[in-house]
């Protein structure tokens, strides 16, 4: 069945299963290792997390991306999916335009990238309409600025698909692997809660707060009932380069479905999964970014909070709702779901929406920051911010993968596997 | 009233018993639900100085307006210093503390 993704278009999937015919298809082709960074990206693309692009942009479509948002046939389009080369790579490697290319991940085989087009692209220009700074302090920025001098454009067809090790196996779930388990579940409504984060109780009545609105106009039995929910909460982590002090991924992938099996959350209306995106940060750009994604998940409904994927002060607190407001309903197949900070009232005894708590003086306001120095000062939180069976996680967790850390250390990110590797074909 | 930077402490069960018993109670704020915190105020040139001291540290100018992601050892020394010597005024010392080496 033809499963439609962002922009009403057809879900883009270009990955050879079968081993004797992409063996057969990379036969003769010249060889060029990729980057993580850029194999990461080849693996989305060719899964259909970025449909409707099938391949790394070409400058019509990243100038498109950086002046309007958009492709250059006018879907909704707002971060640029490039990739870098130098001249000498270039020359190394014979990269010809009209050629294909096979890129090799850990020595193996990955993916086949047609080079349609070799071409430069001013970064300043990324950097300003893209994440609105020059500076080269904004992460994103600071990426672009990395960049290489050349970008190659081209189709990719995935000829090898990456093993995705444990803990991380059973979340690792491709577009048409999402849909089928929403299907299984008879999830007609299903919100996405991006997430980067061990989850406070702050994000857990976030969660709440989007499920309840998603589901708001059906009837009410279909809530009641256990096991005949038609609506979800799907818990999608971002999985992909980190920085020193942010949360492992294990940690956040645990922690997140143990909210479910410690039952804060309905086994048939909570699910937790991953995608490998590098985070820009590019705050407003980047939820409508999420929304594409999630739209190509299958979703129906995407909750977006204070400073969605901000960094620093670069961006207003409710920016991203903003630019989500101003594009047309048909260019975004999915709903949006504003939602306000939730905090704890010592008043009102209870974590509570700040729009909707009279308490204004007295309200505690949570922050993944504040949490995180608590966690670091070994203080175990109170049950009404942060539920002990997630804390519990998060010490297992900083056993078992962290190197004694939950959070990210020069340790890990030297001895750490991974997430995803190539085996050979 | 100058602008304060503070760095928090979080404080467990046996602190909080330690600091009530010298008492030293009423240095210590009440957040998140029940938490203790001993909250440790900086001017903005000791801010500065221990970010570069302390490079893994964060000012969140976003959210907390405070110091974080201190290591704990760093927080440990200076909590023994505002006990010794039952004050929160205690930076000075510490960044000279720091300096010496």
């Amino acid at each position: 069945m033809e499963l439609i993704g962002h922009g009403g278009k057809p879900l883009v999937e270009r990955v050879i299963t079968d081993k004797a015919e992409a063996k057969k298809k990379i036969a003769g082709l010249k060889t060029m290792p990729a980057s993580r960074q850029m194999a990461t990206e080849a693996i989305g693309i060719a899964y259909g997390f970025f449909s409707p692009i099938e391949g790394f942009q070409k400058k019509a479509d990243v100038d498109a991306t950086c002046q309007k948002m958009e492709l250059a046939d006018g879907t909704i389009w707002s971060i640029p999916i490039v990739y870098d080369v130098s001249d000498k790579e270039i020359a190394d490697y014979g990269i010809k335009t009209g050629e294909s290319v096979l890129l090799t991940y850990d020595g193996n085989p990955l993916a086949i990238f047609d080079i349609e087009e070799i071409f430069t692209y001013p970064k300043e220009e990324i950097a300003i309409k893209v994440y609105g700074t020059k500076e080269e302090k904004h992460p994103g920025v600071a990426r672009t600025y990395a960049y290489k001098d050349k970008f190659l454009g081209g189709k990719i067809t995935l000829v090898n698909e990456p093993k995705v090790r444990e803990p991380f196996g059973p979340y690792f779930l491709t577009p048409r692997q999402h849909r089928a388990k929403f299907a299984e579940k008879n999830w007609i409504k299903i919100v996405a809660h991006q997430t980067r984060n061990v989850p406070h109780s702050g994000h857990e009545w976030l969660m709440k707060h989007a499920y309840i609105a998603a589901h708001g106009d059906s009837p009410v039995e279909q809530m009641e009932t256990m096991g005949k929910a038609i609506s979800g909460v799907l818990v999608n982590c971002i999985v992909g380069e980190k920085r020193v002090g942010d949360y492992i991924d294990e940690a956040i992938v645990l922690t997140q479905d143990e909210l479910r099996k410690s039952g804060y959350f309905r086994d048939d209306i909570h699910m937790v999964t991953m995608t490998f995106w590098d985070m820009r940060y590019a705050g407003p750009r980047e939820a409508v970014h999420h929304s594409i994604i999630r739209t190509n998940l299958g979703l129906t409904h995407h909750m977006f909070g204070r400073d969605h994927a901000g960094v620093g002060t670069y961006y207003h607190s409710y920016q991203a709702h903003h630019l989500l407001m101003s594009i047309p309903k048909e260019k975004l197949n999915i709903t949006p779901i504003y939602v306000l900070e939730w905090a704890y009232c010592p008043h009102c005894g209870e974590v509570t929406c700040i729009g909707l708590c009279g308490h204004w003086k007295e309200l505690q306001k949570f922050s993944g920051t504040k949490i995180r120095s608590i966690i670091m000062d070994e203080v175990k939180p109170t049950r009404l911010i942060f539920r002990p069976e997630v804390f519990d996680v998060v010490v297992d967790s900083a056993k078992k993968y962290g190197f004694g850390s939950p959070f990210v250390t020069k340790d890990y990110l030297e001895k750490a596997k991974p997430a995803f590797s190539i085996a050979p074909l | 009233m100058a602008e304060t930077y503070p760095i928090n402490i979080w404080i467990n069960e046996e602190r909080f018993k330690a600091l009530q018993e010298a008492g030293l109670g009423n240095l210590l704020k009440e957040e998140l639900a029940g938490m203790k915190v001993l909250i440790v105020p900086c001017n903005e040139q000791q801010r500065d100085k221990i970010l570069k001291l302390f490079p893994m540290a964060k000012y969140d100018a976003a959210t907390t307006k405070s110091i974080e992601l201190l290591p704990k050892a760093v927080k440990d020394k200076i909590y023994d210093m505002v006990v010794k010597r039952k004050t929160l005024n205690v930076m000075d010392e510490f960044i000279k503390e720091v300096e010496k080496g």
